[in-house]
């Protein structure tokens, strides 16, 4: 089995976005990129996969840092390494990177494309149905377990309200990964050193063929909606204030 | 125009976010439009009982199988679309709706927009406002027509509940589509609640990420435990196999309402608000002052978690063995 995984650089969800002049875009200048958690969940599936039923895994990255993550990704026990080229330095746009995602799943000959189920920047749509659809491929998204069984790929899907629904797929199948089979694991720093002398692969861009897509207008940021009251940074005082309004509430007895 | 609005149920139940897909489909049109509910699942009854706000239902079910994969779903959808002609499709954000979604906007070429909360008609175009960044940034969009958009839970109230006229029905046998497909269910997994059923807590301390690791969870249980609360978690702390699949909150966990959701170290991403905005006193504890979790919060603190913590554990048990 060959397994395609993709691997997508976002802004760190947990830090500051402030927003370019023309307000189209965020500035981008002094972010930290960090791996799309839900892509770091389909990488680990996918190296448990390749170590329970046997697999050859090419890792393709996208986006600022993609070579570290690269690096990363053979160090935990990806085979092949691809770098794909993105067009402009914007958001990365599922829609816009299906094409590239499709051509390299079908010259690669891959059997099974992961990738995690969504990621803060798919505006526009998942990468998912887009590269299912595009490949006439079937396709489920959020998967919380996955096996391998002959031609065949066992998927357990988390449908909400912790209903979850287990399918049997035909390969050639795309998954989108919600969370991996068991956690991502740690790699050390010498199995690191080792994978940074492995050569990475590049890949152009290839459109989608989409003719008429949506455009952002304008971005802002939302306006505190919130009516609630701050209580401020200083523990002690945080503290004896929550003190008494969980008393005052009868959450706790004074 | 004629605008489908996308709707899901299994076991009995329509989803109370296909109510919400009727409202924002009349949100999206103009006097005159049409709402055509779409349905499909294995029994169509919930869905006759309660879509009557929409001008017709097309029900496409399935005997055969407990719940429809979004594989068949999208390929009935993509069926009604191709007879129907809309000018506009509505999918709820679920787990169906995301590959849902994206199929169709493949399959038919047109726009997608995700994450809305809020659509203008502008005569052949909408503008439509969509979350990205988890909630930190709103993005105005211009979408021109026909196109999809994929609308965020809790968006739009729920419409009124009534029966659909017989006469506006138009059943769809989907057996043979779902028997035929590609995604074959094998089996569905309802959670047990032995140990603990988040749903019907009345206090719950929820941890998130900021949480750190494993070991200082059980910071927060000392703190949950003083307080008689239940400890839960975001979806970042299960994936990280620190709590049970039980005792998350958010779209893919539970849905809670409790009296009391102390939040540490918590984001708030619109997945989790999802599951538990609708609580009467959220307390919201993240160094980060930007974190959406702020937007719900009854009371919020930008300080140190395990301080306070540690601050406020003292001072209820000195409270309580007064």
């Amino acid at each position: 089995m060959k397994i395609l995984v993709v691997l997508r650089m976002i802004p760190d969800s947990a830090g500051e976005l402030e927003l370019t002049s023309d307000g189209r875009g965020i500035d981008r200048e002094w972010l930290d990129f960090q791996l799309n958690d839900f892509d770091d969940h389909a990488l680990e599936e996918a190296i448990l996969l390749k170590e329970a039923a046997g697999a050859t895994v090419v890792a393709v990255a996208i986006g600022e840092g993609s070579n570290r993550v690269l690096q990363m990704a053979v160090a935990r026990g990806a085979d092949e390494a691809i770098a794909l080229e993105a067009e402009g330095d914007g958001m990365i746009d599922s829609r816009a990177i299906a094409g590239s995602i499709v051509a390299l799943a079908r010259s690669k000959a891959a059997d099974l494309v992961l990738c995690g189920v969504q990621s803060t920047e798919d505006l526009f749509g998942q990468l998912v149905p887009y590269a299912g659809a595009l490949l006439s491929w079937p396709h489920v998204s959020g998967s919380s377990r996955l096996g391998a069984d002959g031609s065949a790929l066992r998927v357990t899907q988390e449908r909400g309200g912790g209903i979850a629904a287990t399918y049997e797929i035909a390969l050639p199948a795309v998954i989108g990964v919600q969370t991996a089979s068991k956690a991502p694991r740690y790699v050390s720093g010498s199995k690191l050193r080792e994978a940074s002398k492995t050569a990475i692969g590049k890949a152009p861009s290839e459109p989608a063929g989409f003719e008429r897509s949506a455009e952002i207008v304008a971005l802002r940021l939302p306006g505190q909606r919130g009516t609630g009251e701050n209580l401020g940074d200083n523990p002690e005082n945080v503290a004896e204030r929550l003190a008494n309004i969980l008393a005052a509430k009868g959450f706790a007895g004074v | 125009m004629r605008i489908v609005a996308c709707t899901e149920g299994s076991f009995g139940k329509l989803e109370p976010l296909s109510l919400e897909m009727i409202t924002a489909a009349r949100a999206a049109g103009t006097a005159g439009d049409e709402v055509v509910a779409f349905f499909a699942g294995q029994d169509p009854e919930p869905a006759i009982a309660s879509l009557g706000v929409a001008d017709r239902l097309i029900a496409a079910s399935a005997g055969n199988s407990q719940l429809i994969a979004a594989d068949p779903y999208a390929r009935l959808l993509a069926d009604a679309v191709a007879a129907e002609e809309p000018g506009l499709v509505l999918v709820p954000y679920s787990a169906n709706g995301l590959d849902v979604a994206g199929d169709l906007a493949a399959r038919t070429g047109w726009p997608l927009v995700s994450y809305v909360n809020e659509i203008i008609r502008d005569d052949d175009r909408l503008t439509v406002v969509a979350q990205v960044y988890g909630g930190k940034i709103l993005a105005e969009c211009s979408v021109p027509l026909p196109a999809i958009l994929m609308i965020n839970p809790g968006a739009f109230a729920e419409a009124e509940r009534r029966d659909v006229d017989a006469s506006k029905v138009q059943h769809r046998d989907a057996a043979a589509i779902v028997a035929e497909g590609k995604v074959r269910l094998i089996g569905v997994d309802v959670p047990s609640y032995d140990s603990v059923d988040l749903t019907t807590a009345e206090r719950i301390v929820c941890v998130g990420r900021g949480i750190g690791d494993e070991a200082s969870i059980d910071i927060a249980r000392g703190l949950a435990d003083i307080l008689g609360a239940e400890i839960a978690g975001s979806r970042p702390v299960v994936d990280s196999g620190w709590l049970p699949k039980a005792r998350q909150v958010g779209k893919s966990g539970q849905k809670v309402k409790p009296k009391l959701y102390l939040a540490l170290g918590v984001s708030g991403a619109p997945e989790h608000l999802e599951g538990m905005s609708k609580s009467d006193l959220i307390i919201a504890v993240n160094t980060d002052p930007k974190a959406p979790i702020f937007n719900v919060a009854h009371f919020g603190a930008t300080c140190d978690l395990f301080d306070l913590v540690a601050n406020l554990s003292e001072r209820l048990q000195a409270a309580s063995s007064r």
